[in-house]
């Protein structure tokens, strides 16, 4: 008890004298927490909770059927039915309707010999089930027996009955018989899965090697959720990334927090001295200053896990548009704050804390009490150790770069992060070079150009040498990443924009109407495109059809399209650098195939391998020719001719369709005949500028999530700043109140603390966009390439940079304001006689 | 003609609602080139009594002149201005700025005068206290005596008409106490510098011209 009175007296105490810097110190923590948590429950929310739409009302199937692209032959029920087991056989349709904004999985059962899990409604007789406008609604629709609804299918629209409404927890969900479906749907006859339950009695690994034998060869058995797997891993990489950029703001406060002790360590002082000749222990000082952390990263960590928790709630919107985006369509599951991410944030708030604190708190306990009153020692200190600090930054900076070549491990770019987190610790270690250096070099130009103000600023902040330097580390990490993130966003757009210029040459495009994604390829009917083709203004017309597939356990996207039109107009840009006049007809002829740089990467594919797909029933090996690069989804492609495509999967109907105006046909009477052509469809027509600002457009959304962390990183350093320049001005308020004895005025000494602020932000600025260019080099050349597989062409984003440093640096003057007021008001008679 | 002027100068302070009295009808002069010693205990009102005539405050009732002018009746600007060009101050804690060198810090009131050639007076008055040789240490590097001397210097390079020092040998051994009292005497004999010096010892205030007592608050002899 005595041991927590004197903890209480001695660091609690005066933490509450001084609740503004406390309270910025905590808040630097609990934003830290915030992001991390609200990452962690968002990132659960938009993927964690994911389930494939496709698999809603799977029940307690154990394994499923499935094919390539094309569909599992009706012949396949047949096969597994006819093996001697009791198994209970679930075959699908499975596809997506458009109801208002929504869309919404349309699944197809055999509603005869397959119970919908307890519905209410009308279920009496097969005429039911098989009218072609019946439907059954999951609960999440908000819809009641009787209700009719127009649905967008494809390229139709047609009205449909609501014949019942699935029972409780079935979503968003609408349910057809097999055979209407096939009718609505425009199949051939195959189905997209059969589930399969076993019986009891032998482990699914037994049945595996069972069933797998009565399969016939060109489909895929795997057990049931293995699409939500897939799912899930594609969307591993993201998530780490995402994950590790919301530590950011983390490592920005524990900068602040190693600042906060520091200063507590070295104002106190004296008082440690006292301590230690009156019989304190060093591990007991040592344990005071890691106390007096824990109880920040502790109020840090309880405030940052509320915060975290209401964050989320943006976060999971942010989060779900990059996933729809690029990944897998979704809908964001619910926000659940459990016991583990309490833990979490618990253990990062107080773990960050204490480690930051590790350095200062042990510098502490070797106070030696003789030592304790010679102020400006430890300054004295920092500067006799510029050398060391140096020799280890270089020693760092060189591990960075040696890591920076390593490959990635199990598929992260573990060593790219590594290399990131040594760049920032060797340009922390040359911060009190950089300080020093150039307020020496500048002392002459600050004085005659910005008067004595700036001079006094200057010389204070080299004299706090060591505090400066973190908290231009802290500001300059924040820039830094700030400036890297925003470089490689930069340099992704720009890469994007030339990449369209080349790939988008046709001057229309169409698709059916209706929210698409990577993993929805909605089709129009063949007629449509031939109509298009037949039009006297149009000179070509491409039709590329798109599925959904499973490669080597991740999702892709298999692509057939006119390949010699693609020739002929496009400037698709290869890797190998060949002419796409060259490459493109060697697709029309054989099993060949082009794939996309993000495929390539993902499965280490290279040009003149064979990829092995069972396509239609049959397995085809298909010959890669060339890499493409592409930007359009993190999935990747496999293209090939659409004749070729045809032979394996006979249906004409096209997903996108690109039509080229013959020369002289104007862009408004182009997209007026072809909307004509398109009448009675619901088609979408888009001029190439109106998909490219749409592509754009799409592209800002996704990266807008990057864009809030680092804002919130940048925010906890400037506030930072405010407390850091608080604490000066209160431990220099004595040679303060000198400068008022000698003669300066009151906004002089304002104007001086603005200009310390401004100095700092100035080398916060100069140090944060240095290491940022190096970080960024280090996102775009190995952490995204490791992780996505894109490659981007380096470019400045100058208007971007500008705007976002010139607003961090007003932001940083501005800090200055209330320490700078405080200045002001401090009696110059009190502190010069304070001793 | 005197340079400072007290005529029945009170000075009170509020604490917690109620006047508490700090000085108590003082009435002083202090003559061109003259010496003063305010000689009296701790508490007694010297330092209260030094900053009311480095225009650092303001008193509650009776009239403070410096160098004919009345400070009562001048804004914050004004007596920022006075202090810069007539008062310079001494303390027992030398009060050196430790960002800055020895040489920098001397220079520090002519440049927040507004003056650029500042450099070469500086060094003048560090001859002058003899501490030129150490113009480019910093304050760490100083002995106590040293530090003392380089305020001295930094107090008179604007060549002020009146040097206030607060118990400057108060933290000083005898010795080194006995050289920085020499040095006042000459500022005052050869810079024709008024000084007004608050002080507990007696000894040094023997080095004065005149001597004033104080005892709470009140002249007790003069």
């Amino acid at each position: 008890m005595p041991a927590v009175l004197l903890f209480y007296r001695l660091i609690v105490r005066p933490l509450r004298k001084e609740m503004l810097r406390t309270v910025l110190t905590a808040l630097a923590v609990a934003l830290g927490v915030a992001v991390v948590i609200a990452i962690e429950l968002a990132g659960d929310a938009a993927a964690g909770s994911f389930r494939a739409s496709v698999e809603t009302l799977a029940g307690d199937s154990d394994f499923e059927v499935t094919a390539t692209a094309g569909g599992v032959p009706p012949e396949t029920l047949a096969a597994l039915a006819s093996l001697p087991y009791a198994l209970r056989l679930r075959p699908r349709m499975e596809d997506y309707a458009v109801l208002g904004e929504r869309t919404i999985p349309l699944i197809a059962v055999d509603l005869l010999a397959d119970a919908l899990p307890g519905h209410t409604g009308d279920s009496s007789s097969a005429s039911v089930f098989q009218s072609d406008d019946s439907i059954w609604a999951g609960d999440g629709l908000g819809l009641h027996v009787g209700d009719r609804v127009r649905l967008l299918i494809n390229d139709r629209t047609a009205e449909f009955s609501v014949r019942g409404v699935l029972g409780a927890r079935s979503g968003e969900v609408i349910v057809m018989d097999l055979a209407p479906a096939s009718r609505v749907l425009g199949r051939t006859g195959n189905l997209d899965r059969i589930l399969i339950q076993t019986p009891a009695g032998k482990s699914l690994d037994e049945w595996e090697p069972l069933l797998r034998a009565g399969l016939p060869a060109g489909v895929t058995l795997a057990r049931q959720g293995s699409r939500t797997n897939e799912n899930r891993r594609m969307l591993a990489a993201f998530r780490w990334n995402l994950r590790v950029l919301s530590y950011i703001a983390l490592v920005v406060g524990a900068f602040l927090i190693y600042n906060t002790i520091s200063v507590s360590v070295v104002r106190r002082r004296a008082e440690i001295g006292i301590l230690r000749a009156l019989g304190a222990t060093r591990a007991s000082v040592l344990g005071a200053f890691l106390g007096e952390a824990a109880c920040f990263g502790l109020l840090g960590a309880g405030v940052g896990l509320a915060l975290g928790r209401l964050m989320a709630e943006s976060a999971v919107k942010l989060i779900a548009v990059t996933v729809d985006s690029l990944y897998v369509s979704s809908r964001p599951g619910s926000i659940h704050l459990g016991w583990d991410i309490v833990l979490l944030g618990l253990f990062l708030g107080t773990g960050v804390a204490v480690l930051s604190a590790l350095l200062p708190a042990w510098e502490a306990s070797t106070v030696v009490p003789v030592e304790a009153m010679a102020r400006g020692r430890r300054e004295h200190e920092v500067r006799m150790h510029r050398w060391r600090n140096l020799a280890i930054a270089t020693a760092l900076g060189l591990a960075a770069w040696i890591a920076s070549q390593q490959g990635p491990v199990d598929g992260k770019p573990i060593f790219g992060y590594a290399a990131a987190v040594m760049l920032v610790g060797s340009s922390a270690l040359l911060i009190p070079a950089l300080v020093a250096g150039l307020s020496s070099v500048s002392a002459g130009l600050i004085r005659r150009v910005l008067g004595v103000e700036a001079l006094l600023a200057a010389r204070g902040l080299v004299g706090s040498l060591r505090r400066t330097s973190v908290l231009v580390g802290a500001l300059s990490t924040a820039i830094a990443m700030m400036a890297a993130v925003g470089i490689m966003v930069g340099s992704f757009r720009e890469t994007v924009l030339v990449w369209m210029d080349d790939r988008l040459q046709a001057d229309l495009y169409l698709r059916p109407a209706g929210p698409t994604g990577p993993d929805k390829h909605p089709t129009m009917s063949a007629e449509v495109a031939d109509r298009i083709a037949a039009l006297p203004q149009v000179a070509a017309v491409d039709r590329f059809r798109a599925y959904e597939i499973s490669y080597g356990g991740m999702p892709a996207i298999l692509g057939g399209g006119d390949t010699a039109i693609a020739g002929r107009y496009g400037r698709r840009p290869f890797l190998s650098g060949a002419d796409p006049r060259v490459v493109f007809p060697k697709l029309g002829s054989g099993d060949t195939v082009i794939v996309s740089e993000a495929f390539a990467n993902k499965h280490q594919v290279r040009a003149g391998d064979v990829l092995k797909l069972p396509l239609g029933g049959r397995e085809g090996r298909f010959r890669v020719v060339d890499i493409y690069y592409d930007y359009s989804s993190e999935r990747g492609y496999i293209i090939m001719d659409r004749k070729t495509l045809l032979r394996y999967l006979p249906d004409p109907a096209p997903s996108n369709i690109a039509v080229y105006l013959k020369p002289g046909t104007g862009m408004d009477e182009g997209k007026r005949v072809v909307e004509e052509a398109t009448a009675g469809r619901r088609v979408l027509v888009f001029s190439n500028r109106t998909l490219r600002a749409e592509a754009i457009k799409i592209f800002d959304r996704t990266f807008a999530i990057t864009y809030a962390l680092e804002g919130v990183a940048v925010f906890v350093a400037v506030m930072g700043v405010a407390g850091a320049l608080l604490a000066l001005v209160i431990d220099r308020r004595r040679e303060l109140g000198l400068l008022r004895f000698l003669g300066i005025s009151g906004p002089r000494l304002r104007r001086m603390i603005l200009f310390e602020a401004g100095l700092l932000g100035l080398l916060a600025n100069v140090a944060g966009l240095v290491l940022g260019v190096l970080l960024s080099l280090l996102l775009i050349y190995v952490i995204n390439e490791q992780s996505f597989g894109w490659t981007i062409q380096f470019h400045w984003p100058v208007a971007v940079l500008l705007g976002a440093i010139s607003l961090v640096y007003a932001a940083t003057v501005a800090a200055g304001l209330y320490p700078a007021w405080v200045a002001v008001r401090l009696n110059p008679i009190e502190v010069i006689h304070e001793e | 003609m005197s340079i400072l002027s007290l005529e029945h100068v009170s000075k009170s302070y509020m604490t917690d609602g109620a006047p508490v009295p700090a000085l108590h009808d003082i009435s002083l002069d202090v003559g061109r080139g003259e010496f003063v010693a305010l000689v009296g205990r701790s508490g007694c009102g010297k330092s209260t009594l030094l900053n009311l005539a480095g225009a650092m405050d303001f008193p509650t009732s009776g009239t403070l002149t410096l160098d004919g002018v009345i400070t009562s009746s001048l804004n914050d600007a004004e007596l920022t201005r006075i202090r810069c060009i007539k008062v310079g101050f001494i303390f027992q804690s030398f009060q050196l700025l430790h960002t800055l060198s020895v040489v920098e810090n001397v220079e520090l009131p002519l440049m927040l005068a507004g003056k650029t050639e500042v450099r070469q007076s500086a060094l003048e008055r560090l001859r002058w206290v003899e501490m030129e040789s150490y113009a480019a240490r910093m304050p760490y590097q100083l002995s106590g005596g040293q530090m003392q001397r380089v305020a001295i210097a930094r107090a008179l390079v604007n060549s002020p008409a009146l040097l206030l020092a607060d118990e400057p040998t108060g933290n000083l051994d005898t010795v080194t106490g006995d050289v920085i009292l020499e040095l006042l005497r000459r500022v005052a004999d050869e810079q024709r510098t008024s000084i007004l010096m608050a002080t507990h010892s007696v000894e040094a205030a023997a080095m004065a011209d005149s001597v004033v007592y104080m005892r709470d608050g009140a002249v007790a002899t003069s």
